[in-house]
């Protein structure tokens, strides 16, 4: 303690600054002991605590220290980082001006610069300095932060950056992804190809291997050549994203392709949903269906083959919801068949009788709205395709009792 | 990040009606704050609710509407009661709460609503978008789903730390707005905005729990008892069936009935509003 404020003491005196060592103690006691500060972060708010008393604005003096991103191993320092910009992503929300991943010769992290810090723009493939930037943690991954007090300075020399992304991608199956921000390698069949609708973009999809489909995003920056659908590659370098609970790669400068000889049978590993039906949508109980695409119609309008005379189909659309996620589920015939205890035959006798289709979802929402139901099946896209559904099983007394015995205790 | 845009849909959170009521905090999320940006109600252990799934027993029903019918029915869970909300707007749920009959239990999907009265009162209300008719199957897992829920949301307040005062201009630009999860900053919103008492809602996630064991133990007893106990709890039952806010009538009702089924009932004074003066 006594070193530390020495060592305050000494800095204050540099901006002739004369503050008595009881009074610096008492700070530096009240934040370390009362509030558990850790002494680092205890000492620079000390610190700058006086030097704001006595008018001296602690930004020139912020202590950064110059770091390596394989250096940084918690939140909350102030750093200073040699870089270069290795991909830029679409900020999520219009708080954010930009953000991507930068690297240099031992790693890449995410950043994020803040609408509010005004600074200039980085640009994809250039190398900076970064200064006075804060690192943050999410789930074990850092980050870092750009903020009014830091700075931007472009480099001459290029920053050695794509060695330490490349070594860290790993080979994996599509269902392994469940992290943002990973790089990895891919073996794929290209599922489907989708319009584009920004420039940015030079294709996107959906690629599947073995074990499911994930969305992929190529970047027109990354100058890659085009996939063809129903062809087989090896992707190599992506990095993987995550927008509201759904996945996604993205191919960058850094990424390769590589077509495969073989060709990857996609299939799909099913998953497991548990939480209670909140929502029995519009388009669930009674419909009809193109006979040419199968796609439900809508007032008897095909979107892609106009009026047709339809065919009758039952079917659920819902809403799972856990209290934490939701998952929308579609349930087929069969299954809702069963469920239910109707069959099409009878529903379509409940209809006509009713004279409107509707009646036929009240009556399923009516046997389902508000139970927990357990779903297994294959994801595609936001749905989980249900192979079996079943309510959850009764609460028992051993399960309260196992519950209030870890509360007592904590 | 869920909220940030209007085509993912929004949780449905759980919590007991006991911290539903105690909130008092709501927002409009995202940058401008226009009026179409979705609105939410921050409950006391930091569930950020623009929806919430409720299973209880409804106590009581009545329509209050004049010219149109404006359903209102009462939920009681094992923590306290909840107001909720069916009219015009909402024509399905209207019309299920209009033929069911008290007591029943049932399972409620809705979104929460703030109301001021005059003299700073503030009632926590549901406008429900679906009312179903449940069983006490539905009923056992939402107590033990929200109860794992509210200690989940409990944990993430304990890690919240409370920056020491003084401190501020350092931290100025790593706004609180900026934590790094959504649940994290959730937790530390609730923890500035209530100074929340963690040890309270803990002991009320136990009495939730213990009248769920009971009920459970209790076999055949509970089973039969309950429906008819749940309506002494409030022996009042709303005489005054078109008055428009409850606050009134129900300010210092107390309960005189300690029924088996909801051992909570007994033990604490039943306020129905929350006055913010005390709070802020």
């Amino acid at each position: 303690m006594k070193e530390m404020v020495d060592q305050i003491r000494v800095r204050l005196r540099d901006q002739k600054i004369d503050v008595s060592n009881e009074d610096i103690e008492s700070r530096l006691k009240k934040l370390i002991v009362d509030f558990r500060v850790p002494e680092g972060e205890a000492r620079r708010s000390v610190l700058n605590y006086f030097l704001k008393e006595h008018g001296i604005m602690p930004v020139a003096r912020a202590s950064s220290e110059k770091v390596k991103i394989e250096d940084i191993k918690e939140a909350g320092r102030w750093v200073d980082l040699e870089i270069k910009v290795l991909d830029l992503w679409e900020p999520a929300s219009g708080s954010i001006s930009q953000t991507g991943l930068v690297g240099d010769g031992t790693g890449s992290l995410k950043f994020v610069k803040w609408t509010k810090s005004e600074l200039p723009d980085l640009e994809l493939g250039k190398s900076y300095i970064l200064r006075r930037v804060v690192t943050d943690e999410f789930q074990g991954r850092f980050s870092v932060k750009l903020n009014k007090t830091s700075q931007i300075e472009p480099l001459e020399t290029d920053v050695e950056a794509r060695s330490a992304g490349r070594a860290s991608a790993e080979p994996v199956r599509v269902v392994e992804i469940n992290e943002p921000g990973r790089w990895v390698d891919l073996e794929v069949k290209v599922a489907q190809l989708w319009e584009t609708n920004s420039e940015s973009i030079s294709q996107s999809g959906l690629v599947g291997d073995e074990t499911g489909t994930i969305k992929f995003v190529k970047w027109a920056k990354a100058e890659l050549p085009n996939l063809e659908e129903g062809k087989s590659y090896r992707l190599s370098n992506l990095v993987t994203d995550e927008f509201q609970g759904r996945f996604s790669v993205k191919l960058n400068k850094t990424s390769q392709i590589q077509p495969l000889d073989c060709d990857i049978a996609i299939g799909s590993v099913a998953s497991e949903f548990s939480g209670a039906l909140v929502d029995l949508q519009k388009g669930s109980g009674l419909i009809k269906r193109c006979p040419v695409c199968k796609r439900s119609l809508a007032k008897g309008v095909c979107t892609e083959h106009g009026k047709v005379e339809g065919t009758y189909d039952l079917r659920i659309k819902a809403v799972l919801d856990d209290g934490r996620r939701v998952q929308d589920v579609l349930i087929n015939r069969e299954t809702t068949e069963r469920l239910v205890d109707i069959t099409l035959e009878q529903a379509k006798q409940m209809a006509m009788e009713a004279l409107d289709h509707e009646v036929v979802r009240s009556m399923i929402e009516g046997k389902m709205m508000g139970r927990y139901y357990t779903v297994t099946g294959p994801r595609v896209d936001r749905y989980l395709l249900v192979e079996s559904i079943n309510e959850m099983p009764a609460v028992s007394a051993a399960q309260v009792e196992d519950l209030l015995t870890s509360l007592e205790v904590a | 990040m869920a909220g940030m845009t209007g085509f993912s849909r929004e949780v449905a959170r759980r919590i007991f009606a006991e911290e539903l009521k105690s909130s008092n905090y709501s927002f409009r999320d995202g940058e401008d704050q226009h009026q179409y940006a979705p609105s939410y109600l921050l409950t006391p252990t930091g569930a950020k609710c623009n929806r919430v799934f409720l299973v209880g027993t409804l106590i009581e029903k009545d329509d209050i509407g004049g010219d149109t019918e404006y359903w209102r029915g009462r939920v009681v869970d094992p923590t306290g009661s909840i107001l909720i909300y069916a009219g015009q707007y909402q024509p399905e749920a209207a019309q299920i709460l209009a033929g069911l009959e008290t007591p029943c239990f049932v399972a409620v999907v809705g979104k929460p609503n703030l109301y001021q009265t005059d003299d700073g009162n503030i009632i926590i209300s549901l406008r429900a978008e679906s009312i179903s008719q449940a069983n006490e199957s539905t009923r056992n897992q939402w107590i033990l789903d929200t109860a794992r829920r509210t200690l989940e949301r409990l944990s993430d307040l304990s890690q919240v730390r409370v920056p020491p005062p003084g401190e501020d201009f350092t931290t100025a630009d790593s706004m609180p707005a900026e934590a790094s999860s959504s649940a994290a900053m959730d937790a530390e919103r609730a923890m500035q905005h209530y100074h929340v008492d963690i040890e309270h809602f803990r002991q009320m996630t136990i009495r939730a729990l213990s009248a769920l064991k009971s009920d459970l133990s209790g076999g055949a007893f509970a089973e039969e008892a309950r429906p008819v106990n749940a309506a002494p709890v409030w022996p009042e039952a709303e005489p005054a069936g078109k008055e428009d806010s409850p606050a009134s009538s129900r300010k210092g009702g107390n309960k005189k009935a300690a029924s088996p089924g909801w051992p909570a009932s007994d033990d604490v004074e039943e306020i129905e509003t929350i006055n913010i003066k005390k709070k802020s």
